[in-house]
């Protein structure tokens, strides 16, 4: 008898667990909303890729030129010398004439902006690095030679 | 006189008779013509059923699904098609190559065969036998030697996995979807799918499913049971991704593997279409569908589809809500559950006949 009992408890249970699956995934066809984020072109009226990207994203690195002292200690803090700084003294002023960062190496580990005093190297959100030739993503951030930034002196309370 | 072919078979012989083409020119072509008509339909059919699978699983994974190629992603299918036509074509080295090529060709041809008899409402079937629901199910068990064929030929030990599978599980589900469909044949009486059709009305009350309380059972059954005939989840052994790659079809690429996957598809449409001829009503709409105008009968195949749509996106939820099962448990559920049930469906409908006159709770025998 017991088998029998079983025969048709096991019916049951097939129509049941069939039941409620079939129930859970219309509840998600009709009613839950797509939750996909279409990343380069339709991110939603007025959205930007900048806005999909967190806050504090390690991003493109980006040289701020009017604070960089040309210390030279984000060139020595990378651990892969994809920081290439060159300063010259010209008439007694220092200039700071090359600043290039090769993100095709950089790894994005962030001891240069953790190292720099005035913060002039920083992450940007930028992250879309495709291109044709990897000489492309050697970015030069001086063009013209420019004098480095002076120090402030801050008053000792 | 029941045909779509008869009819043009009738207009030709007037028009062309007289001007001496042999009888038999005649005939082909009248045949050929519907053919080609259905043909195209369904395989349409097919591909939208493509784009819409793609849309309803996404939509039950919270994703967006085909959205880029034409309004709403709506030409998804006619680029995956030509991008599957323009594919090279590979043939492995080990295979057996008359068979590789034949089986797609096998597979396709049987799927597409049973859409012959299907009644499309009004008069629109191609040829109405008279032994349409046996014709039916003998097509499209043909579909085995295909899915056999190509996993033999292909030399590669998923694809023969996969075409056995198929062989025992398509022979196995045959028994129950045979039985069910004869529970609807011992009440019309008939093997005709036109007559079948005809024998019901427009009413839910009218239709086969509602006759009895077994035909319910037997419905239901019998759209189980399809669903393992025509390899959908839950009882995709025969692709089943995660243990066989893609089963028999592995080693296809090109337009082969479309072929596999357009009779998949369009298996899908015909047996929608078969439950709701059968069971469903068809596209009747109460009216004889040989006296009404061309108006009505458009109107029936309007009724027709709006049954068995609905059924092919039924066929598709399934298929993303559940998973696939263990061999041994389709085999067990076949052999213990369903041609027991179906049996005992069909021998308690004979007994329902005897005992009510034929007559089902609403539907009324008509009278002689």
């Amino acid at each position: 008898m017991s088998a029998v009992a079983e025969y048709f408890r096991n019916i049951r249970n097939a129509v049941a667990t069939t039941v409620a699956g079939m129930r859970i995934t219309l509840r998600y066809w009709v009613k839950e909303p797509a939750i996909t984020v279409e990343y380069p072109d339709r991110l939603g009226a007025g959205k930007t890729v900048e806005d999909i990207v967190a806050d504090r994203y390690r991003g493109f690195l980006k040289a701020r030129l009017d604070a960089c002292i040309g210390c030279l200690q984000c060139m020595r803090a990378c651990p892969i010398n994809c920081i290439r700084i060159v300063v010259e003294k010209q008439q007694d002023v220092r200039m700071l004439s090359r600043f290039d960062v090769n993100q095709a190496k950089c790894m994005h580990c962030g001891l240069c902006v953790e190292v720099c005093p005035t913060s002039a190297i920083v992450f940007t959100k930028r992250f879309e690095g495709a291109c044709y030739d990897i000489r492309d993503l050697r970015i030069r951030h001086v063009m013209t030679p420019v004098p480095v930034a002076k120090l402030q002196k801050q008053e000792k309370p | 006189m029941y045909s779509a072919a008869n009819t043009l078979y009738g207009i030709l012989k007037d028009q062309l008779g007289a001007a001496g083409m042999p009888d038999a020119a005649i005939v082909v072509a009248a045949y050929a013509v519907p053919c080609a008509v259905v043909l195209g339909i369904t395989s349409m059919i097919a591909g939208m059923l493509t784009y819409l699978e793609r849309k309803i699983s996404a939509d039950i994974q919270n994703r967006v699904g085909p959205n880029r190629v034409g309004p709403w992603g709506l030409l998804q299918f006619p680029a995956d098609g030509i991008k599957l036509l323009l594919k090279e074509d590979i043939i492995p080295d080990a295979a057996d190559k008359k068979l590789f090529k034949l089986a797609p060709y096998l597979v396709y041809s049987s799927t597409v065969l049973a859409s012959l008899v299907i009644p499309f409402g009004g008069s629109f079937v191609v040829a109405d036998l008279n032994i349409g629901l046996i014709f039916i199910i003998v097509v499209s068990s043909l579909l085995v030697v295909g899915f056999l064929m190509s996993g033999w030929a292909s030399n590669n030990k998923w694809a023969l996995l996969g075409g056995i599978r198929s062989a025992a599980q398509i022979i196995s589900y045959e028994i129950p979807t045979a039985l069910t469909l004869l529970t609807v044949v011992l009440i019309s009486g008939t093997f005709s799918m036109q007559e079948i059709v005809m024998a019901q009305g427009p009413w839910p009350w009218h239709w086969f499913v509602f006759h009895n309380p077994f035909t319910v059972v037997a419905f239901i059954i019998f759209f189980i049971s399809s669903l393992a005939e025509m390899n959908r989840t839950p009882f995709d052994f025969p692709e089943a991704e995660s243990e066989l790659v893609s089963g028999y079809n592995v080693e296809y690429s090109g337009m082969r593997f479309a072929l596999f996957f357009a009779a998949e598809f369009s298996s899908i449409f015909i047996t929608a279409s078969l439950a709701a001829a059968v069971f469903l009503g068809g596209g009747n709409i109460g009216r004889d569908p040989y006296a009404s105008g061309i108006g009505w009968q458009l109107v029936m195949v309007g009724v027709f589809f709006a049954k068995a749509i609905p059924l092919c996106l039924v066929t598709i939820w399934v298929r993303w809500t559940l998973p696939r099962l263990r061999i041994d448990q389709m085999m067990s559920m076949c052999w213990k559950y369903f041609i027991p049930v179906s049996f005992a469906c069909l021998v308690l409908t004979a007994a329902w006949m005897l005992a009510f006159d034929g007559n089902g709770i609403f539907w009324r025998m008509p009278k002689p």
